[in-house]
């Protein structure tokens, strides 16, 4: 399959007709686009994807408006415009017109999602054209969809190619590349041949032929049910692999977790408890100031207090050995000490009960005594009380910092540990142990039913042998037997040749890769396709071969290298001499469509990227930003591109938005502010 | 009857002319109408065993 050019109509920012020529030459076969964030290079790249089968990435946002905003915003209720992709190209010596379609009717401002028709034309040689019936179908055998991934690509996402769990499917998408998808449908084809075939046989062969054959089609029954069996296995094998790939993940960060772990689980103990000391020290404060506090405001009153007494005492107020019970004592006898009558009312009477209120009560006095005993003391109890709450003070100081340097501690180790799953080692190592038992007994059963099946292989040999020995008078059913002979050596025969094709490409593509990485990448790494398909990173440290821990940029590289491989083995491997005869000679072709092509890689590894997809890729078609593209993608490129152009990005933005780009020392409009409505403008330069 | 070390050409090379010849033409069949899944070739691949046998 080789471009030669694509058309857009109203397609997402592109208003109106726009075209890029794109066929090259094994010369020159790269194409350069540029466009700014934002231009429409993944559109472009989705139009392509569109075109051939009806569906773009999940990274493109807002599927449903198809047309460009403007001219549907420009629609009036009721108008209709059409939303078009068209491609050309030519395949394995056919030319082809294909047109993706909608006619869109405008029922409100919002667009609904277009069901495009799909058109395809062959070219004939003297310009007409004939539609291809199931036109989907004839792209689909033209380039898979599944395939497509690995043609048409973002560069900044390629390196999901080469991750985890992918390769089976990855595995899939080969085999319809390299040529076993008809051998493989030959094989499920034939069995039914050799039905109807044995049919005959059966019917006119005489008795002996018949018992032979209905002992043969049991077999075949059997053979068949086997190779259910083994492929339903081998399935299982994969899931139960790659979940075993997941388990043993989670260990290996738990192992290096674990340590990260262990010092958690001792700074959370800790933090506990320190937590605990401070709310204790708040305690004890709390209760120190509700039982004690009152002597913090003793300091002036103990001091008026004694001022008080001495005063009172200097003033006589408080006669303090005259007690008031000894005068009640002195009325209640009628006698005075001095032997003086005192009646009541009498002046003497009168006289010594003045002497009553002058005379203090017993219990106030020795309250008086008490308080004034006390008032000394007071004043330690209130500097011991000073220092006790000091000191409760810098301990919930001290708490207080030891439990705020913890928290930090805490949530510095949390954020360690957040990225890995902490689940039960034990639980994970028994499920592990439990995937290893799962998996050997699939690993027993596929080999048992390979056993069975070689068995039934070996008896349906022997009894097709028998068949030919039969006597069979039957004109017919010996002509049946004589297909069906041939047919079941045919079928063997098919059977080795895909076992044989599957290997040979997995190893060719396997030294393919090796011999592009080593190009590509500066360090001595060593990529491996695994008979599963699994891509790997190896390292030789002092002769022993170590796992590589991919980095995304690596494994960019690594996914970048494998398409290179695989677009250059999808040509050679049908250049071979095979059963299939010649076949034309752009066979196996494909174009490259790269959007972002080269991710987030270092400049040098920009550089070698450029030049192995360049000498590698039939056709290369780049789209990138000024800032990816200048420099050395474009040194590396340029020799080899014969056709360039810029998405110029027109912006309704005011002011001093716009750019140029400068290609081969002439400025080109990059991005051009002040527009009527935002839109993109694929531009030809070259 | 396989063995890993047996190359695409010993296969042919272990068939009959009337072998080669039918497994050459059930892969061109097959190859021309990859792109119709729900074709059903048994019509064709049977057409193919009589023209090599007939």
């Amino acid at each position: 399959m080789r471009i030669h050019a694509i058309k857009l109509t109203n397609f997402r920012q592109f208003i109106g007709e726009q075209t890029f020529e794109l066929r090259s030459d094994s010369l020159k076969p790269v194409s350069l686009i540029f466009g700014a964030n934002g231009a429409g290079k993944t559109t472009l790249l989705n139009a392509f994807t569109w075109a051939l089968y009806g569906s773009m990435s999940d990274d493109v946002e807002k599927q449903d408006r198809m047309v460009t905003d403007i001219v549907w915003r420009s629609l009036p209720i009721g108008g209709s415009t059409a939303l078009a992709v068209e491609l050309t190209f030519d395949h394995e010596g056919h030319d082809y017109r294909l047109r993706r379609h909608a006619e869109l009717r405008k029922q409100s401002d919002e667009q609904h999602r277009p069901a495009p028709e799909i058109h395809l034309w062959e070219t004939k040689a003297d310009g007409s054209s004939e539609p291809v019936g199931a036109p989907q179908e004839r792209i689909f055998s033209i380039l898979p969809r599944s395939v497509s991934r690995f043609f048409f690509f973002n560069g900044e996402r390629i390196e999901k190619l080469v991750q985890k769990g992918a390769y089976s499917e990855v595995q899939q998408d080969i085999k319809a590349l390299l040529d076993l998808e008809q051998v493989e449908r030959a094989i499920e084809h034939l069995p039914k041949v050799d039905r109807r075939l044995t049919a005959d046989l059966k019917k006119h062969g005489g008795e002996k032929a018949t018992e032979i054959q209905t002992a043969i089609d049991e077999m075949q029954e059997l053979e068949a049910s086997n190779h259910e069996e083994r492929k339903r296995l081998e399935d299982d094998l994969v899931t139960l692999a790659e979940e075993r790939d997941r388990v043993t993940e989670f260990l290996r960060q738990h192992a290096s977790a674990a340590p990260i772990q262990k010092q958690r689980d001792s700074v959370a103990e800790e933090l506990d408890k320190a937590r605990t000391a401070r709310d204790e020290a708040i305690m004890e404060r709390a209760s120190l100031i509700a039982s004690r506090g009152f002597l913090a405001f003793t300091d002036e009153l103990a001091a008026k207090t004694a001022d008080m007494a001495k005063a009172l005492y200097q003033k006589g107020t408080l006669p303090a050995p005259l007690k008031r019970e000894f005068v009640d004592q002195l009325l209640d006898d009628g006698k005075c000490i001095c032997g003086t009558s005192l009646a009541e009312h009498t002046d003497s009477w009168e006289h010594v009960k003045a002497w009553r209120q002058r005379a203090g009560l017993q219990a106030v006095e020795t309250a008086w005594q008490q308080l004034s005993g006390q008032i000394a003391p007071i004043a330690g109890a209130r500097q011991e009380f000073s220092e006790s709450l000091q000191a409760i003070v810098r301990r919930i100081a001290t708490e207080r910092e030891r439990v705020e340097r913890l928290e930090e501690s805490k949530s510095e180790l949390d954020g360690q540990l957040r990225d890995s799953r902490m689940e039960d080692v034990q639980k994970l190592e028994g499920k592990r142990i439990e995937l290893d038992g799962r998996i050997g007994v699939k690993q027993q059963r596929i080999g048992s039913v390979k056993t069975a099946l070689e068995r039934v292989e070996k008896d349906i040999t022997h009894k097709t042998v028998e068949r030919s020995k039969a006597e069979v008078t039957d004109e017919l059913a010996a002509k049946a037997r004589a297909r069906s002979d041939l047919v079941q050596s045919v079928l063997r025969a098919l059977q080795e040749i895909l076992r044989i094709r599957s290997e040979d490409m997995r190893s060719r593509l396997d030294a393919e890769l090796k011999e592009v990485f080593a190009k590509i990448t500066f360090k001595r790494y060593i990529p491996r396709l695994s008979e599963g398909f699994e891509l790997a990173l190896y390292q030789d440290v002092n002769g022993v071969e170590l796992a590589v821990a991919k980095s995304t940029g690596e494994n960019q590289i690594l996914s970048l290298s494998f398409v290179a491989a695989v677009s250059k083995l999808a040509r050679e491997i049908r250049k071979d001499r095979r059963v299939e005869g010649e076949l034309p000679d752009d066979a196996g072709t494909y174009p490259i469509v790269m959007d972002a092509a080269f991710g987030s890689l270092d400049e040098n590894y920009q550089r070698e990227v450029s030049r192995a997809l360049a000498q590698m890729a039939p056709q290369l078609v780049v789209l990138v930003s000024k800032s990816q593209g200048l420099g050395h993608v474009v040194s590396e490129l340029m020799p080899y591109v014969s056709h360039m152009g810029v998405i110029v990005t027109h912006t309704t933005a005011e002011g001093d938005s716009s750019e140029e780009i400068e290609l081969e020392g002439i400025a080109h409009p990059y991005i051009c502010a002040s527009a009527e409505a935002d839109h993109a403008e694929l531009k030809v330069i070259k | 009857m396989t063995t890993a070390k047996r190359t695409e050409q010993d296969v042919l090379q272990a068939l009959t002319d009337e072998e080669r010849a039918l497994l050459k033409r059930v892969l061109q069949i097959e190859r021309a109408r990859l792109h119709v899944r729900a074709a059903d070739l048994t019509d064709d691949l049977l057409g193919a065993v009589r023209e090599i046998l007939p």
